[in-house]
Protein backbone atom coordinates (compact mmCIF):
# COMPACT_ATOMS: atom_id res chain seq x y z
CA UNK A 1 0.00 0.00 0.00
CA UNK A 2 1.34 3.41 -0.85
CA UNK A 3 0.88 6.15 1.68
CA UNK A 4 0.63 9.69 0.46
CA UNK A 5 2.94 12.30 1.86
CA UNK A 6 0.92 15.39 2.79
CA UNK A 7 2.15 18.35 0.80
CA UNK A 8 0.71 21.11 2.98
CA UNK A 9 1.12 21.60 6.71
CA UNK A 10 -1.87 20.30 8.59
CA UNK A 11 -3.08 23.54 10.15
CA UNK A 12 -2.76 25.37 6.84
CA UNK A 13 -4.81 22.64 5.25
CA UNK A 14 -7.41 23.11 7.95
CA UNK A 15 -7.49 26.82 7.21
CA UNK A 16 -8.03 26.27 3.50
CA UNK A 17 -10.75 23.67 4.04
CA UNK A 18 -12.46 25.96 6.52
CA UNK A 19 -12.17 28.83 4.11
CA UNK A 20 -13.64 26.82 1.25
CA UNK A 21 -16.55 25.50 3.31
CA UNK A 22 -17.28 28.97 4.68
CA UNK A 23 -17.20 30.39 1.16
CA UNK A 24 -19.63 27.81 -0.22
CA UNK A 25 -22.03 28.10 2.72
CA UNK A 26 -21.96 31.88 2.66
CA UNK A 27 -22.47 31.87 -1.08
CA UNK A 28 -25.57 29.70 -0.80
CA UNK A 29 -27.03 31.62 2.13
CA UNK A 30 -26.40 35.03 0.57
CA UNK A 31 -27.74 34.02 -2.81
CA UNK A 32 -30.86 32.78 -1.11
CA UNK A 33 -31.28 35.94 0.97
CA UNK A 34 -30.79 38.44 -1.82
CA UNK A 35 -32.29 36.28 -4.57
CA UNK A 36 -29.31 37.25 -6.64
CA UNK A 37 -28.62 35.09 -9.64
CA UNK A 38 -25.89 35.51 -12.20
CA UNK A 39 -28.21 34.10 -14.82
CA UNK A 40 -30.56 37.08 -14.56
CA UNK A 41 -27.56 39.32 -15.03
CA UNK A 42 -26.53 37.45 -18.15
CA UNK A 43 -30.11 37.42 -19.40
CA UNK A 44 -30.16 41.18 -18.92
CA UNK A 45 -26.94 41.43 -20.90
CA UNK A 46 -28.59 43.03 -23.93
CA UNK A 47 -29.87 46.00 -21.97
CA UNK A 48 -26.47 46.28 -20.40
CA UNK A 49 -24.60 46.41 -23.69
CA UNK A 50 -27.15 48.78 -25.13
CA UNK A 51 -26.57 51.11 -22.22
CA UNK A 52 -22.83 50.96 -22.65
CA UNK A 53 -22.73 51.41 -26.41
CA UNK A 54 -25.54 53.96 -26.77
CA UNK A 55 -25.56 56.11 -23.64
CA UNK A 56 -22.11 55.68 -22.27
CA UNK A 57 -19.79 55.63 -25.26
CA UNK A 58 -18.29 57.69 -26.74
CA UNK A 59 -17.30 60.13 -24.00
CA UNK A 60 -18.53 63.62 -24.74
CA UNK A 61 -17.09 66.91 -23.61
CA UNK A 62 -19.36 69.19 -21.60
CA UNK A 63 -20.09 72.71 -22.85
CA UNK A 64 -16.88 74.68 -23.10
CA UNK A 65 -18.18 77.21 -20.59
CA UNK A 66 -18.42 74.46 -17.99
CA UNK A 67 -14.89 73.15 -18.37
CA UNK A 68 -13.10 75.66 -16.06
CA UNK A 69 -15.68 74.90 -13.36
CA UNK A 70 -15.05 71.17 -13.66
CA UNK A 71 -11.29 71.64 -13.50
CA UNK A 72 -11.59 73.82 -10.43
CA UNK A 73 -13.82 71.16 -8.83
CA UNK A 74 -11.02 68.64 -9.40
CA UNK A 75 -8.70 71.05 -7.60
CA UNK A 76 -11.18 71.29 -4.73
CA UNK A 77 -11.21 67.50 -4.40
CA UNK A 78 -7.41 67.36 -4.39
CA UNK A 79 -7.13 70.21 -1.90
CA UNK A 80 -9.73 68.60 0.34
CA UNK A 81 -7.86 65.30 0.44
CA UNK A 82 -4.47 66.91 0.95
CA UNK A 83 -5.36 69.30 3.75
CA UNK A 84 -7.62 66.86 5.57
CA UNK A 85 -4.93 64.18 5.55
CA UNK A 86 -2.22 66.54 6.78
CA UNK A 87 -4.25 67.90 9.67
CA UNK A 88 -5.42 64.40 10.56
CA UNK A 89 -1.81 63.18 10.47
CA UNK A 90 -0.60 65.91 12.84
CA UNK A 91 -3.42 65.18 15.27
CA UNK A 92 -2.95 61.43 14.92
CA UNK A 93 0.76 61.72 15.70
CA UNK A 94 0.11 63.40 19.04
CA UNK A 95 -2.74 61.09 19.95
CA UNK A 96 -0.92 57.92 18.93
CA UNK A 97 1.85 58.77 21.42
CA UNK A 98 -0.73 58.11 24.10
CA UNK A 99 -2.05 54.99 22.40
CA UNK A 100 0.93 52.72 22.85
CA UNK A 101 1.42 51.15 26.26
CA UNK A 102 5.19 51.18 26.04
CA UNK A 103 5.58 54.81 25.03
CA UNK A 104 2.74 56.66 26.66
CA UNK A 105 3.22 58.52 29.95
CA UNK A 106 -0.01 57.00 31.23
CA UNK A 107 -0.08 53.38 30.04
CA UNK A 108 -3.49 52.83 31.59
CA UNK A 109 -5.10 55.28 29.19
CA UNK A 110 -3.63 53.66 26.07
CA UNK A 111 -6.40 51.11 25.81
CA UNK A 112 -9.07 53.81 25.83
CA UNK A 113 -7.29 55.88 23.20
CA UNK A 114 -7.15 52.86 20.90
CA UNK A 115 -10.76 51.95 21.61
CA UNK A 116 -11.85 55.46 20.69
CA UNK A 117 -9.88 55.27 17.44
CA UNK A 118 -11.42 51.89 16.64
CA UNK A 119 -14.87 53.35 17.12
CA UNK A 120 -14.17 56.30 14.83
CA UNK A 121 -12.52 54.09 12.21
CA UNK A 122 -15.19 51.44 11.88
CA UNK A 123 -17.87 53.91 10.90
CA UNK A 124 -17.40 54.77 7.21
CA UNK A 125 -16.50 58.32 6.17
CA UNK A 126 -19.79 58.79 4.39
CA UNK A 127 -21.77 58.02 7.55
CA UNK A 128 -19.75 60.66 9.36
CA UNK A 129 -20.46 63.04 6.54
CA UNK A 130 -24.19 62.43 6.89
CA UNK A 131 -24.12 62.86 10.68
CA UNK A 132 -22.21 66.13 10.26
CA UNK A 133 -24.43 67.34 7.42
CA UNK A 134 -27.40 67.17 9.73
CA UNK A 135 -25.66 69.34 12.30
CA UNK A 136 -23.29 71.60 10.35
CA UNK A 137 -25.15 71.94 7.06
CA UNK A 138 -23.94 70.99 3.60
CA UNK A 139 -20.60 72.26 2.35
CA UNK A 140 -16.92 71.67 1.75
CA UNK A 141 -16.08 72.23 5.41
CA UNK A 142 -18.17 69.26 6.45
CA UNK A 143 -16.52 67.02 3.89
CA UNK A 144 -13.22 68.18 5.29
CA UNK A 145 -14.16 67.27 8.86
CA UNK A 146 -15.60 63.88 7.83
CA UNK A 147 -12.43 62.95 5.95
CA UNK A 148 -10.37 64.16 8.89
CA UNK A 149 -12.20 61.92 11.34
CA UNK A 150 -11.72 58.64 9.47
CA UNK A 151 -8.16 59.24 8.36
CA UNK A 152 -7.29 60.42 11.86
CA UNK A 153 -8.61 57.18 13.33
CA UNK A 154 -6.88 55.06 10.69
CA UNK A 155 -3.56 56.78 11.21
CA UNK A 156 -3.75 56.47 15.00
CA UNK A 157 -3.94 52.72 14.57
CA UNK A 158 -1.21 52.61 11.93
CA UNK A 159 1.12 54.89 13.93
CA UNK A 160 0.64 52.90 17.12
CA UNK A 161 1.47 49.70 15.27
CA UNK A 162 4.56 51.29 13.70
CA UNK A 163 5.78 52.44 17.11
CA UNK A 164 5.22 49.06 18.70
CA UNK A 165 7.10 47.40 15.87
CA UNK A 166 10.16 49.57 15.95
CA UNK A 167 11.42 51.38 18.94
CA UNK A 168 11.17 49.40 22.17
CA UNK A 169 14.87 49.21 23.16
CA UNK A 170 15.56 52.80 22.32
CA UNK A 171 12.65 54.08 24.37
CA UNK A 172 13.48 51.83 27.28
CA UNK A 173 17.13 52.83 27.42
CA UNK A 174 16.25 56.50 27.27
CA UNK A 175 13.76 55.97 30.05
CA UNK A 176 16.46 54.26 32.09
CA UNK A 177 18.75 57.30 31.93
CA UNK A 178 15.88 59.50 32.97
CA UNK A 179 14.79 61.17 29.76
CA UNK A 180 11.50 63.02 29.96
CA UNK A 181 8.54 62.14 27.76
CA UNK A 182 9.13 64.87 25.14
CA UNK A 183 12.79 63.90 24.97
CA UNK A 184 11.91 60.27 24.47
CA UNK A 185 9.55 61.21 21.68
CA UNK A 186 11.95 63.48 19.84
CA UNK A 187 15.10 61.37 20.26
CA UNK A 188 13.83 57.80 20.09
CA UNK A 189 10.47 57.60 18.41
CA UNK A 190 10.74 60.28 15.77
CA UNK A 191 14.05 59.19 14.22
CA UNK A 192 13.14 55.53 14.04
CA UNK A 193 9.47 55.77 13.07
CA UNK A 194 9.32 58.81 10.83
CA UNK A 195 9.73 56.76 7.65
CA UNK A 196 6.90 54.48 8.63
CA UNK A 197 4.68 57.39 9.60
CA UNK A 198 5.25 59.16 6.31
CA UNK A 199 4.61 56.03 4.30
CA UNK A 200 1.27 55.58 6.08
CA UNK A 201 0.55 59.24 5.49
CA UNK A 202 1.06 58.77 1.75
CA UNK A 203 -1.23 55.75 1.79
CA UNK A 204 -3.86 57.87 3.50
CA UNK A 205 -3.53 60.55 0.85
CA UNK A 206 -4.27 57.91 -1.80
CA UNK A 207 -7.31 56.64 0.08
CA UNK A 208 -8.57 60.14 0.76
CA UNK A 209 -8.44 61.20 -2.88
CA UNK A 210 -11.03 58.49 -3.57
CA UNK A 211 -12.96 59.19 -0.38
CA UNK A 212 -13.18 62.91 -1.04
CA UNK A 213 -14.69 62.17 -4.44
CA UNK A 214 -17.32 60.02 -2.72
CA UNK A 215 -18.01 62.50 0.06
CA UNK A 216 -18.38 65.11 -2.65
CA UNK A 217 -21.16 63.08 -4.22
CA UNK A 218 -23.47 63.54 -1.24
CA UNK A 219 -22.78 67.25 -0.85
CA UNK A 220 -19.17 67.78 0.13
CA UNK A 221 -18.41 69.64 -3.09
CA UNK A 222 -15.66 68.93 -5.56
CA UNK A 223 -15.62 66.71 -8.61
CA UNK A 224 -17.86 64.11 -6.98
CA UNK A 225 -20.74 66.56 -6.88
CA UNK A 226 -20.25 67.47 -10.54
CA UNK A 227 -20.21 63.82 -11.54
CA UNK A 228 -23.26 63.04 -9.45
CA UNK A 229 -25.26 65.87 -11.00
CA UNK A 230 -24.41 64.70 -14.53
CA UNK A 231 -25.44 61.12 -13.71
CA UNK A 232 -28.68 62.34 -12.14
CA UNK A 233 -29.48 64.39 -15.23
CA UNK A 234 -28.92 61.37 -17.52
CA UNK A 235 -25.90 62.85 -19.33
CA UNK A 236 -23.93 59.63 -19.19
CA UNK A 237 -21.54 60.49 -21.99
CA UNK A 238 -20.37 63.63 -20.16
CA UNK A 239 -20.29 61.62 -16.94
CA UNK A 240 -17.94 59.19 -18.65
CA UNK A 241 -15.47 61.92 -19.51
CA UNK A 242 -15.56 63.10 -15.90
CA UNK A 243 -15.02 59.51 -14.76
CA UNK A 244 -11.99 59.39 -17.02
CA UNK A 245 -10.80 62.65 -15.47
CA UNK A 246 -11.21 61.22 -11.95
CA UNK A 247 -9.37 58.05 -12.96
CA UNK A 248 -6.54 60.11 -14.41
CA UNK A 249 -6.36 62.15 -11.22
CA UNK A 250 -6.23 59.07 -9.01
CA UNK A 251 -3.64 57.32 -11.18
CA UNK A 252 -1.38 60.38 -11.29
CA UNK A 253 -1.58 60.79 -7.51
CA UNK A 254 -0.84 57.08 -7.03
CA UNK A 255 2.23 57.35 -9.23
CA UNK A 256 3.49 60.42 -7.36
CA UNK A 257 2.99 58.84 -3.95
CA UNK A 258 4.68 55.63 -5.08
CA UNK A 259 7.73 57.60 -6.19
CA UNK A 260 7.77 59.65 -2.98
CA UNK A 261 7.48 56.50 -0.90
CA UNK A 262 10.49 54.98 -2.60
CA UNK A 263 12.43 58.16 -1.92
CA UNK A 264 11.42 58.20 1.77
CA UNK A 265 12.16 54.56 2.43
CA UNK A 266 15.72 54.84 1.10
CA UNK B 1 52.16 68.10 -6.87
CA UNK B 2 50.63 65.25 -5.00
CA UNK B 3 53.29 65.45 -2.33
CA UNK B 4 52.41 69.05 -1.71
CA UNK B 5 48.79 68.14 -1.51
CA UNK B 6 49.46 65.42 1.01
CA UNK B 7 51.57 67.80 2.99
CA UNK B 8 48.80 70.33 3.31
CA UNK B 9 46.45 67.65 4.51
CA UNK B 10 48.90 66.49 7.14
CA UNK B 11 49.37 70.10 8.21
CA UNK B 12 45.66 70.57 8.48
CA UNK B 13 45.29 67.42 10.49
CA UNK B 14 47.99 68.47 12.89
CA UNK B 15 46.34 71.82 13.30
CA UNK B 16 43.01 70.20 14.04
CA UNK B 17 44.63 67.86 16.50
CA UNK B 18 46.28 70.65 18.47
CA UNK B 19 43.08 72.65 18.47
CA UNK B 20 41.22 69.67 19.75
CA UNK B 21 43.74 69.31 22.52
CA UNK B 22 43.34 72.95 23.47
CA UNK B 23 39.61 72.60 23.50
CA UNK B 24 39.82 69.49 25.63
CA UNK B 25 41.95 71.36 28.12
CA UNK B 26 39.55 74.24 28.24
CA UNK B 27 36.48 72.09 28.66
CA UNK B 28 36.89 68.80 30.42
CA UNK B 29 33.46 67.50 29.40
CA UNK B 30 32.73 67.06 25.73
CA UNK B 31 29.41 66.03 24.33
CA UNK B 32 28.97 62.83 22.43
CA UNK B 33 27.32 63.75 19.15
CA UNK B 34 23.74 62.62 19.40
CA UNK B 35 22.57 63.42 15.93
CA UNK B 36 22.38 60.55 13.54
CA UNK B 37 24.47 61.32 10.45
CA UNK B 38 22.74 58.93 8.10
CA UNK B 39 19.45 60.77 8.03
CA UNK B 40 17.44 60.82 4.89
CA UNK B 41 18.02 64.27 3.39
CA UNK B 42 14.79 64.03 1.49
CA UNK B 43 12.48 63.98 4.50
CA UNK B 44 12.74 67.63 5.68
CA UNK B 45 12.05 68.82 2.16
CA UNK B 46 9.11 66.46 1.89
CA UNK B 47 7.66 67.66 5.18
CA UNK B 48 8.04 71.28 4.12
CA UNK B 49 6.38 70.56 0.80
CA UNK B 50 3.45 68.81 2.45
CA UNK B 51 2.97 71.68 4.91
CA UNK B 52 3.08 74.25 2.12
CA UNK B 53 0.65 72.28 -0.04
CA UNK B 54 -1.78 71.84 2.83
CA UNK B 55 -1.76 75.53 3.70
CA UNK B 56 -2.33 76.37 0.06
CA UNK B 57 -5.20 73.91 -0.19
CA UNK B 58 -6.80 75.21 2.98
CA UNK B 59 -6.62 78.71 1.54
CA UNK B 60 -8.04 77.45 -1.74
CA UNK B 61 -10.92 75.65 -0.06
CA UNK B 62 -11.86 78.88 1.72
CA UNK B 63 -13.94 77.20 4.42
CA UNK B 64 -16.03 79.46 6.62
CA UNK B 65 -14.52 78.31 9.90
CA UNK B 66 -16.36 80.79 12.08
CA UNK B 67 -19.71 79.61 10.84
CA UNK B 68 -18.67 75.99 11.37
CA UNK B 69 -17.42 76.73 14.88
CA UNK B 70 -20.64 78.49 15.79
CA UNK B 71 -22.50 75.33 14.87
CA UNK B 72 -20.30 72.95 16.82
CA UNK B 73 -22.76 72.73 19.75
CA UNK B 74 -25.26 71.29 17.27
CA UNK B 75 -22.99 68.27 16.82
CA UNK B 76 -23.36 67.48 20.50
CA UNK B 77 -27.09 67.78 20.15
CA UNK B 78 -27.16 65.41 17.17
CA UNK B 79 -25.07 62.86 19.03
CA UNK B 80 -27.31 63.21 22.05
CA UNK B 81 -30.31 62.46 19.85
CA UNK B 82 -28.50 59.59 18.13
CA UNK B 83 -27.82 58.09 21.54
CA UNK B 84 -31.55 57.82 22.19
CA UNK B 85 -31.72 54.47 20.48
CA UNK B 86 -35.07 53.68 19.01
CA UNK B 87 -35.61 49.98 18.47
CA UNK B 88 -39.09 50.24 16.97
CA UNK B 89 -37.84 49.84 13.39
CA UNK B 90 -35.55 46.99 14.30
CA UNK B 91 -36.94 44.53 11.73
CA UNK B 92 -36.34 47.00 8.88
CA UNK B 93 -32.80 47.70 10.09
CA UNK B 94 -31.99 44.04 10.54
CA UNK B 95 -33.29 43.01 7.14
CA UNK B 96 -31.36 45.79 5.42
CA UNK B 97 -28.28 44.84 7.41
CA UNK B 98 -28.57 41.23 6.25
CA UNK B 99 -28.95 42.50 2.69
CA UNK B 100 -25.82 44.63 3.04
CA UNK B 101 -23.76 41.77 4.44
CA UNK B 102 -24.97 39.41 1.72
CA UNK B 103 -24.12 41.90 -1.02
CA UNK B 104 -20.63 42.32 0.43
CA UNK B 105 -20.16 38.54 0.61
CA UNK B 106 -21.52 37.78 -2.84
CA UNK B 107 -19.47 40.46 -4.54
CA UNK B 108 -16.39 39.19 -2.71
CA UNK B 109 -16.95 35.58 -3.81
CA UNK B 110 -17.77 36.38 -7.43
CA UNK B 111 -14.77 38.66 -7.69
CA UNK B 112 -12.53 36.02 -6.12
CA UNK B 113 -13.30 33.78 -9.09
CA UNK B 114 -13.04 36.61 -11.60
CA UNK B 115 -9.89 37.90 -9.91
CA UNK B 116 -8.16 34.53 -10.19
CA UNK B 117 -9.10 34.33 -13.87
CA UNK B 118 -7.99 37.84 -14.75
CA UNK B 119 -5.00 37.61 -12.42
CA UNK B 120 -3.91 34.60 -14.46
CA UNK B 121 -4.14 36.70 -17.60
CA UNK B 122 -2.38 39.65 -16.01
CA UNK B 123 0.51 37.69 -14.49
CA UNK B 124 3.62 37.73 -16.61
CA UNK B 125 4.84 34.20 -15.96
CA UNK B 126 1.83 32.12 -16.97
CA UNK B 127 0.95 32.75 -20.57
CA UNK B 128 4.07 34.78 -21.36
CA UNK B 129 2.25 37.19 -23.64
CA UNK B 130 3.52 40.57 -22.41
CA UNK B 131 1.02 42.52 -24.50
CA UNK B 132 -1.90 40.67 -22.91
CA UNK B 133 -0.74 41.24 -19.35
CA UNK B 134 -0.02 44.92 -19.96
CA UNK B 135 -3.43 45.39 -21.55
CA UNK B 136 -5.28 43.59 -18.76
CA UNK B 137 -3.35 45.40 -16.05
CA UNK B 138 -3.87 48.86 -17.47
CA UNK B 139 -7.58 48.21 -17.98
CA UNK B 140 -7.99 47.14 -14.38
CA UNK B 141 -5.88 50.05 -13.15
CA UNK B 142 -8.47 52.31 -14.75
CA UNK B 143 -11.34 50.39 -13.14
CA UNK B 144 -9.61 50.57 -9.78
CA UNK B 145 -9.01 54.29 -9.99
CA UNK B 146 -12.71 55.12 -10.14
CA UNK B 147 -14.45 55.00 -6.75
CA UNK B 148 -16.97 52.20 -6.17
CA UNK B 149 -20.12 54.33 -5.71
CA UNK B 150 -19.68 55.63 -9.24
CA UNK B 151 -19.84 52.10 -10.62
CA UNK B 152 -22.82 51.28 -8.45
CA UNK B 153 -24.65 54.38 -9.67
CA UNK B 154 -24.04 53.37 -13.28
CA UNK B 155 -25.13 49.80 -12.56
CA UNK B 156 -28.27 51.15 -10.94
CA UNK B 157 -29.06 52.88 -14.20
CA UNK B 158 -28.75 49.81 -16.39
CA UNK B 159 -29.84 47.04 -14.00
CA UNK B 160 -32.48 48.84 -11.99
CA UNK B 161 -32.84 49.00 -8.20
CA UNK B 162 -32.02 45.97 -6.14
CA UNK B 163 -29.15 43.85 -4.93
CA UNK B 164 -28.00 43.06 -8.50
CA UNK B 165 -26.75 46.60 -9.02
CA UNK B 166 -24.95 46.55 -5.68
CA UNK B 167 -23.26 43.21 -6.34
CA UNK B 168 -22.28 44.11 -9.91
CA UNK B 169 -20.99 47.55 -8.96
CA UNK B 170 -18.94 46.28 -6.04
CA UNK B 171 -17.66 43.44 -8.21
CA UNK B 172 -16.09 45.90 -10.65
CA UNK B 173 -13.86 47.46 -8.04
CA UNK B 174 -13.15 44.29 -6.08
CA UNK B 175 -12.25 42.32 -9.22
CA UNK B 176 -9.88 45.07 -10.25
CA UNK B 177 -8.27 45.02 -6.83
CA UNK B 178 -7.95 41.23 -6.80
CA UNK B 179 -6.57 41.12 -10.32
CA UNK B 180 -3.73 43.40 -9.38
CA UNK B 181 -2.89 41.73 -6.08
CA UNK B 182 -3.28 38.16 -7.37
CA UNK B 183 -1.15 38.90 -10.41
CA UNK B 184 1.51 40.14 -8.02
CA UNK B 185 1.30 36.95 -5.98
CA UNK B 186 1.47 34.78 -9.11
CA UNK B 187 4.45 36.72 -10.39
CA UNK B 188 6.33 36.15 -7.17
CA UNK B 189 6.28 32.35 -7.65
CA UNK B 190 9.86 31.21 -8.28
CA UNK B 191 10.62 30.59 -11.91
CA UNK B 192 12.22 27.22 -11.15
CA UNK B 193 8.89 25.73 -10.13
CA UNK B 194 7.35 26.58 -13.45
CA UNK B 195 10.37 25.52 -15.42
CA UNK B 196 10.50 22.13 -13.69
CA UNK B 197 6.93 21.43 -14.71
CA UNK B 198 7.46 22.79 -18.19
CA UNK B 199 10.27 20.32 -18.76
CA UNK B 200 7.90 17.47 -18.11
CA UNK B 201 5.65 18.80 -20.85
CA UNK B 202 2.82 20.09 -18.70
CA UNK B 203 0.41 22.51 -20.34
CA UNK B 204 0.16 26.13 -19.28
CA UNK B 205 -3.25 25.82 -17.64
CA UNK B 206 -2.28 22.74 -15.75
CA UNK B 207 0.89 24.44 -14.50
CA UNK B 208 -1.28 27.28 -13.27
CA UNK B 209 -3.76 25.09 -11.43
CA UNK B 210 -1.26 22.64 -10.00
CA UNK B 211 1.72 24.80 -9.13
CA UNK B 212 1.01 28.50 -9.18
CA UNK B 213 -2.43 28.59 -7.62
CA UNK B 214 -1.65 26.34 -4.63
CA UNK B 215 1.51 28.30 -3.91
CA UNK B 216 -0.35 31.59 -3.94
CA UNK B 217 -3.29 30.28 -1.92
CA UNK B 218 -2.24 31.67 1.43
CA UNK B 219 -1.84 35.13 -0.05
CA UNK B 220 -5.19 34.86 -1.76
CA UNK B 221 -6.87 34.02 1.53
CA UNK B 222 -5.15 36.98 3.19
CA UNK B 223 -6.19 39.39 0.42
CA UNK B 224 -9.77 38.13 0.56
CA UNK B 225 -9.91 38.68 4.31
CA UNK B 226 -8.58 42.19 3.94
CA UNK B 227 -11.01 42.96 1.18
CA UNK B 228 -14.03 41.73 3.15
CA UNK B 229 -13.55 44.58 5.61
CA UNK B 230 -13.37 47.17 2.85
CA UNK B 231 -16.29 45.66 0.98
CA UNK B 232 -18.50 45.79 4.01
CA UNK B 233 -17.84 49.44 4.70
CA UNK B 234 -18.21 50.28 1.00
CA UNK B 235 -21.45 48.36 0.92
CA UNK B 236 -22.73 50.21 3.96
CA UNK B 237 -22.27 53.53 2.20
CA UNK B 238 -23.75 52.40 -1.11
CA UNK B 239 -27.24 52.96 0.22
CA UNK B 240 -26.44 56.61 0.64
CA UNK B 241 -25.94 57.19 -3.05
CA UNK B 242 -29.22 55.47 -3.88
CA UNK B 243 -28.73 51.69 -3.72
CA UNK B 244 -30.45 49.63 -1.05
CA UNK B 245 -29.10 48.26 2.20
CA UNK B 246 -28.39 49.73 5.58
CA UNK B 247 -26.91 52.93 4.17
CA UNK B 248 -30.28 53.83 2.76
CA UNK B 249 -31.86 53.40 6.19
CA UNK B 250 -29.19 55.61 7.79
CA UNK B 251 -29.38 58.43 5.26
CA UNK B 252 -33.16 58.30 5.08
CA UNK B 253 -33.71 58.44 8.81
CA UNK B 254 -31.07 61.14 9.28
CA UNK B 255 -32.72 63.29 6.65
CA UNK B 256 -36.13 62.63 8.21
CA UNK B 257 -34.84 63.65 11.68
CA UNK B 258 -35.53 60.12 12.92
CA UNK B 259 -32.30 60.05 14.91
CA UNK B 260 -33.18 57.08 17.11
CA UNK B 261 -33.42 54.66 14.18
CA UNK B 262 -30.29 56.10 12.58
CA UNK B 263 -28.43 55.65 15.85
CA UNK B 264 -29.34 51.96 16.02
CA UNK B 265 -28.34 51.42 12.39
CA UNK B 266 -24.99 53.21 12.81
CA UNK B 267 -24.26 51.25 15.96
CA UNK B 268 -25.03 48.02 14.11
CA UNK B 269 -22.71 48.98 11.24
CA UNK B 270 -19.98 49.66 13.75
CA UNK B 271 -20.52 46.35 15.54
CA UNK B 272 -20.43 44.26 12.35
CA UNK B 273 -17.34 46.06 11.05
CA UNK B 274 -15.66 45.58 14.41
CA UNK B 275 -16.52 41.86 14.48
CA UNK B 276 -15.09 41.34 10.99
CA UNK B 277 -11.90 43.13 11.96
CA UNK B 278 -11.49 41.13 15.18
CA UNK B 279 -12.18 37.87 13.36
CA UNK B 280 -9.39 38.44 10.88
CA UNK B 281 -6.94 39.64 13.50
CA UNK B 282 -7.66 36.39 15.31
CA UNK B 283 -7.23 34.22 12.19
CA UNK B 284 -3.99 36.00 11.31
CA UNK B 285 -2.59 35.44 14.77
CA UNK B 286 -3.35 31.74 14.61
CA UNK B 287 -2.00 30.99 11.18
CA UNK B 288 0.86 33.36 10.45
Amino acid sequence: MTKRIPLIARDLRKLYTGFLIAAVVLFLVCSFLTEFNVMTLIANGDAFWEFITEDFLPPALPKSSRIPGILSSVLVTLALAMSATTIAAVLAFFVSLFGSEKVAPFPRAARFVRGFATFLRNIPALVWAFILFSSLGIGTGVGFVALCITSFAFMVRAFVETMEDVSQDCVESLQAVGATFPQRVSQAILPSCLNGFLSWFLYCVEVNIRASTIVGMVGGGGVGLTLFSYIKSFRYDIALSIILLVAAMVIVVDQITARLRKEIMK
Amino acid sequence: MSMEYNGTIVNLKEKEYTEEKKRAKRKTTTKIPVKCRQRNRFIPGFLGGVALLSVLSLLYLDIDWLKMLSRVPDIGEVFWELAHLDFSNMDLILSSMVETISIAELSLLYSLILGILFGMLAARNIFRIPVLSVLVQSFFTFLRAVPTPVWVLLMLVCLGMGPEAGVAGLCVHTTAFFTKSFAQSFDSIPYETIEALEVTGTGRLSIFFNAVLPAALSQIVAWAGMRLETNFSECAILGMVGAGGVGYVISNSLQGYDYGTAGVAILLVFLVAYCIERMFVHIKKRFY
